[in-house]
């Protein structure tokens, strides 16, 4: 081979085109195709349009850098950014601390385990516009169950997602109820990972319960809740479905996050160009937060 | 190269290439195969509206040998229809014919794949009434047909006005009248509350208000159409009303999407009145609940109230396309095709000529109240088409839920609005 390849002539145009192995880009054009269609073209596609004002209707002129300018001015999207602040900061510690005691409950030999690990992961597969629907009627502030039961023991009636001040906790409930399940299901798979001679070895040192837990056990749960941590907060960062299937950001705008915020600005007020700037920058600011989750990984095999 | 890997290649070139051509399906299929116009036909529309809907679109392919509508809907309800018809108007893959709400309109005429109708052969606009006309025309020119025509009045519930010993509402009432039977009517040992008013902020919130603003001697637009008509008195006194009824307690802020749940109260005895038009009365017929439907209050004489009648919109694809729509448009807004699904779609008559068709008797009759509604068209008014107006819907749907949820003073909440839509109208458009 090598006295061959020594001898051989310059590479051909076809060969500096499609390498030394032709056949390879075979096997991987359909998923290019895919990839650069349905991914790279719609973000080069909405980069440019971040740069013009348009409705998606008319053809649209170009504004320079004016949407990126307007939005940092805009108190609408500063409130909307709030909204999902204070949405990420309540669901993402909640459903990791939950997820973990719940797991930690289920991760036992009782009788009918398997019956109460399905009815945990079962809110989990129910689509949200599903869950909008059970829990606008559980908490209509009228007729709903929950101000039923309050009524039962004594407590004020609550104006639940029909109150601008509890809109918003509200949803972060139904958020949890249907994504603990995500959480459970994680943590379960690495309690059983985790070694047992290890609690085995703590027992016999005269560790008691608490101390297993604090000081073998989570200590091995920590890749896996940096994963969580940096998963749950990039889908409580993107949420749209369930505002839009209970509120539709009201009552007064009091549960308008950002990605529902870019829908509203773009196919209710015809802003398409605005939109895609703000989805520019919550973009850049997932990606920097994914790149978190990377360089963790990278620097924790540095020091294992 | 090897035999083997050149097949190979060739393969994938196809598999790319079948993938290209899915990814602009429908583009270079002109729909003229076998010499047949195929329209794709978005109505938007579910149960009774889209069955009789179903079978107007059958009669009409067996009618015209020449077209052949799909009833295929698009898979789009009217409430979605804007974002699905933006989304094909961007991917170039959208539909000949569509249900577009009144209040869209301007918007979708800023699109040059949105028919000029003003000339065209076959739509003749001036059959329909002025209210029907003036929605489907956008800057002078006509860009849609008109479909459907509402209008708000008062649907009340004689079995709870009964039980309550409340004489049922007149037609000569004022807001007076009306704010105090709403407040008599609310009772919380039953459950009972007086009216509903949706509250998430949208087009929905809004639209309620400006019977009261007109009455008032306001407008939506300025007369010259360079800022809002609703600042000053007009204005404040509609929130200012909306604010007393709120403050009375008698009002159900119905916050969910689509504003569903009001329907459901009323329908289940739960509520005495609500401010609503003529596609509820199939509905409240259909749950057998009882009841009477009175004009709009008003402050000193006038019951203007507010019509919002939605359009068909004909998308340019092609010339042969776009003849066959238009020919599709007309058979279906024609005086007979127009009563055939009147009463399932809850639609009053959007042109005189339907008033001395045979039927039209017996479509008057086929509902408790129709008649009244189609009498209150006289009273009727409509937003104006200009493409700002999503704007200024916002901005007032957001200061009338600052009334109903007593969060803040009318003079402040107006004026944020004001200055909000104000400020929309002075942007110039893309």
């Amino acid at each position: 081979m090598t006295t061959e390849a020594a001898a051989a002539p310059p590479p051909t145009l076809r060969q500096r085109v499609f390498g030394e192995t032709p056949s390879a880009w075979v096997f991987v054009a359909p998923a290019a195709v895919i990839i650069v269609g349905l991914a790279i073209v719609p973000i080069v596609w909405s980069l440019v349009l971040s740069f013009r004002a348009s409705d998606l209707l008319s053809p649209g002129r170009s504004v320079g850098f004016a949407n990126y300018e307007a939005l940092v001015k805009d108190p609408d999207l500063r409130s909307a950014i709030g909204h999902t602040i204070v949405f990420t900061g309540l669901f993402v510690p909640l459903s990791i601390v939950v997820g973990l005691l719940l797991a930690i409950a289920l991760n036992r030999r009782i009788r009918l385990i398997g019956l109460y690990r399905t009815a945990i992961l079962l809110p989990f597969i129910a689509s949200t516009a599903v869950q909008g629907v059970l829990f606008s009627f559980i908490f209509d502030q009228r007729f709903g169950v929950a101000n039923a039961m309050l009524d039962k023991l004594g407590i004020a009636r609550q104006g639940f997602l029909g109150d601008p001040d509890q809109a918003l906790l509200v949803i972060v409930l139904i958020a949890l109820w249907g994504g603990v399940g995500f959480s459970v299901v994680i943590y379960l798979a690495a309690l059983q990972d985790v070694p047992a001679d290890l609690v085995d070895a703590a027992r016999v040192d005269g560790a008691k319960r608490w101390g297993v837990l604090r000081h073998v056990i989570l200590p091995q749960l920590m890749p896996v809740t940096v994963f969580l941590l940096i998963w749950q907060t990039l889908l409580s960062l993107q949420l749209f479905d369930l505002v839009y299937a209970t509120t539709r950001g009201g009552p007064l705008d009091s549960t308008v996050v950002v990605v529902y915020y870019i829908y509203k600005q773009a196919f209710v007020l015809f802003h398409a160009g605005y939109a895609a700037a703000v989805a520019y920058v919550v973009a850049a600011f997932l990606i920097a937060l994914a790149s978190l989750q990377f360089i963790y990984s990278r620097w924790s095999a540095r020091h294992a | 190269m090897p035999r083997r890997t050149r097949a190979l290649m060739t393969m994938a070139a196809l598999a790319a290439t079948a993938l290209i051509g899915a990814s602009c399906g429908g583009d270079d299929d002109d729909g003229s195969s076998g010499g047949k116009a195929k329209l794709t036909f978005w109505h938007g529309q579910t149960e009774l509206w889209a069955d009789c809907l179903a079978t107007q679109i059958d009669e009409f392919n067996r009618t015209h040998k020449n077209i052949q509508v799909s009833s295929d809907t698009g898979g789009v309800v009217a409430d979605r229809m804007l974002q699905k018809v933006t989304a094909g108007l961007q991917a170039g893959n959208y539909p000949d014919v569509a249900y577009v709400f009144g209040s869209d309109l301007a918007n979708f005429a800023r699109s040059e794949k949105l028919l000029d109708l003003t000339d065209s052969d076959e739509i003749d606009i001036d059959k329909f009434y002025p209210a029907a006309r003036d929605s489907a025309t956008v800057d002078g020119r006509v860009r849609a047909v008109p479909a459907l025509i509402d209008n708000l009045a008062v649907v009340y519930n004689t079995k709870l006005f009964k039980e309550a010993g409340v004489p049922f509402p007149k037609d000569d009432w004022t807001w007076d009248d009306f704010r105090a039977t709403a407040k008599r009517m609310t009772n919380d040992s039953t459950g009972v509350v007086g009216l509903g008013w949706p509250g998430t902020g949208d087009e929905d919130t809004t639209w309620r208000i400006w019977p009261l603003v007109w009455q008032l001697k306001g407008d939506v637009l300025s007369e010259d159409g360079d800022s809002v008509g609703f600042d000053g008195d007009s204005g404040e006194g509609a929130l200012a009303y909306v604010s007393d009824l709120a403050a009375d307690g008698s009002v159900y802020i119905d916050t969910t999407a689509g504003s569903e749940r009001m329907n459901q109260l009323f329908q289940n005895n739960k509520m005495a009145m609500t401010i609503t038009g003529p596609w509820n009365l199939p509905d409240f017929v259909d749950a057998k609940v009882s009841y009477g439907v009175a004009e709009l209050p008003a402050f000193q004489g006038e019951h203007a109230t507010i019509a919002g009648p939605d359009v068909w919109a004909i998308f340019d694809n092609g010339e042969k396309r776009s003849k066959a729509a238009q020919v599709f448009v007309a058979w279906l807004t024609s005086p007979e095709q127009t009563l055939a699904c009147a009463q399932q779609a809850g639609s009053l008559p959007t042109r005189p000529d339907v008033l001395d068709q045979p039927g039209y008797q017996d479509y008057v009759e086929s509902l408790p109240g129709l008649g009244k509604f189609v009498d209150n068209l006289d009273n009727a008014r409509v937003r104006p088409t200009v493409a700002e107006y999503p704007e200024i819907s916002q901005a007032m749907g957001k200061a009338i839920g600052l009334m109903l949820f007593q969060k803040a003073q009318p003079a402040d909440a107006l004026q944020e609005a004001v200055d909000k839509s104000n400020a929309a109208l002075k942007v110039p458009g893309p």
